[in-house]
């Protein structure tokens, strides 16, 4: 097997455009565990690891990039600000492994149990894509996962990065699984709430073919916000009727499967307790005073 | 000669163990580390089918690919095996038959990993499948083929002792309850690996990852038809065994067999996956008790049957279906006590010993149905334990002797250390306490295969600048071994652990020892090294009294010196009293040997369960839940141990806390569980065992009731701290939600569909309808009759 390694972005680009059959590598911790098991023998491979410009994150016009090459380990430590992102990346396997895995891997491998990838559908994120022939283009995160391990990536493309408009309001990301460290996810669900359109973005993972958004639950509380007043008083109470609501409408959101990690019907169950408990919490936070 | 504790200069002190720096500073060769001039590498072609007929094996194409030097077949190494005398039905490599997805059909050796796992896929296997048999329940029903002759039973055991069905009839207050354990499997950090090499001359050695050298080399001798003279096996420091590593394996005897083969040294190291399917651990079991009380509270009588999902194959299986009868009434004064047990043959991976043997699954079912009970009697579940109590020196109704019981000081130390009984009727909402105690064996009082010799013993040589060799075919697993036997020898001569040269588990070199299971090394090769020591010791005093003009008697050894007891002064060094010896009549040594006491009752099966002492424990367990997603998390665990004497209280610890942590991984989380005879999860990702996030904060306490029996009053640590944990979560659950979950795993979707049931409760409703044979009346012990 042959491991190629460009020392730059367009290095990278030329490489996968002459080769396009060249599996990028970034962390390696899927890609490993596939080379391990004999899944994958993939006859040469480019390693992203050396490529800078995938490693970082900027903000620009009110939009974040977070840069394909950027480990878990980093966005904890660099990006404090991107609460339901960092609590995701926290989540992710051990130490070890958030040392190496990358968010573009995430999105490479488009696992429905991606624990990154909940948080970027939450912020309706596009995925970018770069290819030398072609150039760049921009995906909506939808778009980009198209089934379960399946993406929409051209085979002269790289991942460069996500991108999405800033939000201004709470969220949180949490995921139900056996135990604390080193679980691929039961069931995981970011909620967003954005302030300035009046909206509430819920996404599930691992409870569907592919990342889900829970569209109805969705225009369910935003409505129920607006006709009680909670958007412009956030010391207006929703009530435990419209809370039950949201959470059964979350959980009708969700199309698991039986699996070795779970059934079908704790799933659903999980996403009911996540949705009502992440409600529940960013409501809360919506009452703290401004200078917490 | 017992000594007071203060006179103890290294016993009971908390000693850093002498493999500690090789092994965290990664020093330390395991079997995986070795390398050999010439080594080839073996791999093994494993079933893809739980049951199926072999009909043919082609090997031709494998044969050919380059790189390989040999390929073997069933045809290669027909000779059958087993751990057990009784149970002889295994081949290293299957010639007719599969019996479970893993079962090894064919290997290969060849010079790198890479190309013998290609030339596998080159082996041509034709089966024909047969209807695998998956559970209990389909083990019964005996459609199909059968796995092993003419049944699937494998085993069934049928004991009374006393008239249980008339002790019942005038209790009064009787309960019965029906529980299932699911299996778990052992998760040593190290994969089982071996190295054979066979010597210009035609002698083999293999150095294995093994806990039973001496048993692995009679298999060899059997099954390769070499005299075991021929034959030298070295077993390598184990990176975790937990039973795991304790039968024969298939790939011990393929790599032996490859070096003869080829003339070069041989490695096979075993995937994880393959680990997960040579298994060997717990057994899944079913049971039902049914117990008889007064109205104090008194046991009057109890009806124990388990069935034990066994695997494709016999491993230690005999035995483990009696431990699931056997240490009831150590731990409770049981006047009469009926045990009908039955192990099926089912196509999964063979189970056998896990930390426990046999012990938890029915410690599990009696913890939680006395929970039940003392409820119902309206007493609480701590005080009918104390009503309960077995006595010291004395015998159960099915003839085990007990010597030390330390169970109430257990039982006051973690009540009192948890708050247990004022906290636990004033819990916060999902919070919990749970209860539970047990008790295990210091070492099985009969060997594996009959014979009359020691189970352990230990040679010493000493030499003439004070060092000591110490040979012992003791392996240490990680549970420290080499230290206890270091220090015992080190406290006896009056020397430091420094002065002790190790050599150990070497068949060519050492005197036997049986191996690092059921909790006997500290108490039996303890026992030989103190033996060993002491013959020694009292030869140095003999001629240092001469030297010193005093009688031996008045002489102690310490600080390396031999002084006399009452003029310190007057003495000399300890490398000075070996001089004068070894001048006197040549080289210094001593042996020493430990048999057990035979302590089998008048019955037959009343080989499994008599240990020359046992262990007692105590727990309570804290538990927070969460009544909606059904998660259960164990905060805190409160935990006392009755060893005996802590011959180092920090190994003692280790071995309590870790029994904790694996217990809580049973309780919770792991699961040998399988889909179309395939294991759901073989890896360290999905099969769940707890974290380092997940363990508790624990108060381990250590109580000492200096056994007559064991080396300087010790008994075991091992393995007994982890039977109580294990109902005491199931208890606390009660205790926080108020639902019963007689299953194990305790996982939330159990937890959830508890609360949503109106029972309150998950788990078996009663055991199916099987006939066990004639019940066997054994006599009672005269202390037991007209009870
Ligand atoms: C022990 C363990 C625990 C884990 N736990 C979790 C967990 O809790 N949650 C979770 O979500 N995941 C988990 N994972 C999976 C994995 O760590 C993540 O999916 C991680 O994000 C992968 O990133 P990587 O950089 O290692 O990807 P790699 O393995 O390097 O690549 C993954 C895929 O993405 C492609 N790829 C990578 N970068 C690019 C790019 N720039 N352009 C185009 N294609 C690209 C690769 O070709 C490959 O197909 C775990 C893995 C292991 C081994």
């Amino acid at each position: 097997m042959e491991v190629l390694l460009p020392h730059s972005l367009e290095e990278a680009l030329a490489i996968k455009g002459e080769r396009p059959e060249a599996t990028p590598i970034a962390g390696g911790t899927d890609l490993m565990v596939d080379l391990n098991f004999g899944r994958l023998r993939p006859a040469a491979m480019i390693d992203l690891s050396r490529v800078a410009e995938l490693a970082s994150w900027q903000q620009e016009d009110g939009h974040v990039f977070l840069g394909a090459g950027l480990t878990y380990a980093t966005i904890v430590k660099e990006m404090p600000e991107f609460k339901p992102l960092v609590q995701a990346s926290r989540s992710v396997g051990s130490p070890q492994i958030r040392n190496r895995g990358t968010v573009g891997g995430n999105l490479g491998t488009a696992s429905p149990a991606g624990d990154a990838l909940p948080v970027l559908a939450a912020y309706d994120a596009d995925v970018v894509l770069r290819s030398r022939a072609r150039g760049e283009r921009s995906l909506a995160w939808h778009a980009f996962l198209t089934g379960p391990k399946k993406t929409a990536i051209a085979p002269d493309e790289l991942i460069i990065g996500t991108r999405w408009r800033r939000l201004r309001g709470p969220g949180s990301f949490s995921k139900i699984g056996t135990r604390n460290a080193m679980v691929i996810s039961v069931a995981g669900l970011c909620l967003v709430v954005d302030e300035e359109n009046g909206a509430v973005k819920v996404a599930l993972g691992s409870v569907g073919p592919t990342i889900l958004r829970a569209t109805e639950a969705e225009q369910q509380i935003a409505a129920a916000m607006t006709s009680s007043g909670a958007w412009q008083d956030s010391s207006i109470t929703i009530t435990e009727q419209v809370i039950d609501e949201f959470g059964s409408l979350v959980a009708a959101a969700a199309k698991p499967l039986d699996d070795v990690r779970g059934t079908a019907a704790y799933r659903r169950h999980g996403c009911r307790v996540l949705a009502r408990r992440a409600l529940i919490w960013a409501l809360n936070e919506r009452r703290l005073p401004a200078w917490l | 000669m017992r000594q007071p504790a203060d006179e103890l200069s290294i016993v009971g002190k908390s000693l850093i163990k002498p493999d500690a720096f090789s092994k965290v500073s990664g020093q330390t060769k395991f079997a995986d580390d070795l390398a050999l001039p010439r080594m080839i590498y073996g791999r093994i072609l494993r079933s893809p089918h739980p049951h199926a007929r072999i009909l043919r094996v082609d090997t031709s194409r494998a044969r050919a690919h380059p790189g390989v030097l040999a390929v073997l077949t069933g045809d290669d190494l027909p000779i059958k095996f087993g751990i057990l005398p009784v149970s002889q039905d295994e081949e290293a490599l299957a010639k007719e038959k599969v019996r479970y997805v893993g079962d090894p059909i064919a290997a290969v050796a060849a010079t790198d990993e890479w190309i013998a796992d290609e030339a596998l896929d080159l082996i041509d296997v034709q089966f024909q499948e047969l209807p695998p048999v998956m559970s209990i329940e389909q083990a019964i029903a005996g459609a199909g083929e059968p796995i092993h002759g003419t049944s699937n039973v494998h085993k069934t055991v049928a004991l009374e002792f006393g008239d249980t069905d008339e002790a019942l009839r005038a209790a009064a207050h009787v309960r019965e309850d029906a529980v299932f354990f699911e299996g778990s499997t052992h998760l040593p950090m190290e994969q089982h690996a071996a190295v054979a090499q066979v010597a210009a001359d035609g002698k083999l050695t293999l150095w294995t990852s093994s806990q039973t050298p001496h048993y692995v080399h009679r298999a060899l001798g059997k099954v390769l038809e070499m005299p075991m003279s021929r034959i030298r096996v070295i077993a390598t420091p184990n990176g975790g065994g937990f039973g795991g590593k304790s039968d024969i394996f298939a790939h011990e005897l393929v790599a032996a067999k490859l070096a003869l083969v080829t003339g070069r040294p041989v490695k096979i190291t075993l995937t994880r996956e393959e680990v997960f399917y040579a298994h060997r651990g717990r057994h899944p079991v079913l049971m039902k008790v049914k117990t008889g009380f007064r109205k104090d509270g008194r046991i009057t009588a109890m009806q124990f049957q388990s069935f034990l999902d066994g695997g494709g194959y016999g491993s230690y299986g005999v035995a483990s279906t009696y431990y699931t009868g056997a240490l009831q009434a150590t731990t409770y004064a049981i006047p009469r006590y009926r045990f009908e047990a039955v192990r099926f043959f089912t196509n999964k991976p063979p189970c056998g010993p896990k930390r426990g043997h046999g012990t938890p699954q029915p410690r599990f079912a009696l913890e939680t149905h006395l929970d039940k009970v003392a409820e119902e009697l309206g007493i609480d579940p701590v005080e009918l334990r104390r009503r309960n109590l077995p006595k010291p020196d004395s015998r159960t109704v099915n003839w085990l002797r007990i010597t030390s019981i330390g169970l109430e000081e257990c039982i006051n130390k973690v009540v009192e250390g948890s708050g247990f009984l004022k906290r636990r009727t004033s819990m916060p909402a999902g919070r919990g306490l749970g209860f539970a105690v047990s008790c295990y064996l210091s070492g099985a009082g009969t060997a594996i295969y009959w014979n009359e010799m020691p189970h352990s013993e230990v040679q010493l040589k000493l030499d003439r600048n004070g060092g000591v060799s110490l040979l012992c075919g003791a392996i240490d697993i990680g549970q420290g071994s080499d230290h206890i036997l270091a220090a015992i020898v080190a406290e006896v001569l009056g020397v430091s652990l420094e002065d002790i040269q190790l050599t150990t588990a070497d068949t060519d070199l050492t005197p036997i020892d049986l191996g690092s299971y059921s909790s006997r090394v500290t108490f039996m090769a303890g026992n030989a090294a103190k033996a060993a020591a002491e013959k020694v010791r009292d030869r140095l005093f003999e001629v240092a009294a001469k030297a010193l003009q005093c009688d031996p008697d008045e002489l102690i050894a310490r600080d390396h010196r031999v002084v006399r007891r009452n003029r310190p002064a007057d003495g000399m060094d300890f490398a000075q009293a070996v001089q004068l010896a070894e001048a006197q009549d040549g080289l210094v040594t001593g042996t020493g040997s430990y048999t057990p006491p035979k302590l089998a009752g008048p019955y037959k099966g009343s080989g499994v369960g008599p240990s020359p002492a046992y262990s007692y424990s105590a727990a309570v367990v804290e538990v927070d839940c969460d009544s909606r997603t059904g998660e259960v998390r164990v905060p805190e665990v409160w935990i006392a141990h009755d060893i005996g004497r802590a011959i180092n209280p920090m190994l003692v610890i280790g071995q309590v806390e870790g029994s904790v942590y694996m217990a809580l991984g049973e309780a919770l989380m792991e699961e040998q569980s399988f889909r179309l005879g395939l294991h759901k999860f073989p890896s360290l990702l999905e099969y769940k065992s707890p974290t380092a996030l997940e363990t508790p904060i624990m108060h381990t306490y250590l109580v000492e009731t200096i056994d007559r029996e064991g080396p300087f009053g010790a008994k075991e640590a091992g393995q007994g701290p982890l039977l109580p944990v294990i109902p005491a979560v199931a208890n606390a659950i009660y205790n926080a939600l108020g639902v019963r979950i007689d299953e194990v795993p305790i996982t939330p979707d159990k937890v959830l569909k508890a609360m949503n049931d109106r029972s309150k409760r998950v788990g078996p409703k009663s055991v199916p309808a099987f006939d066990f044979p004639p019940l066997i009346n054994a006599d009672v012990p005269d202390e037991w009759k007209g009870k």
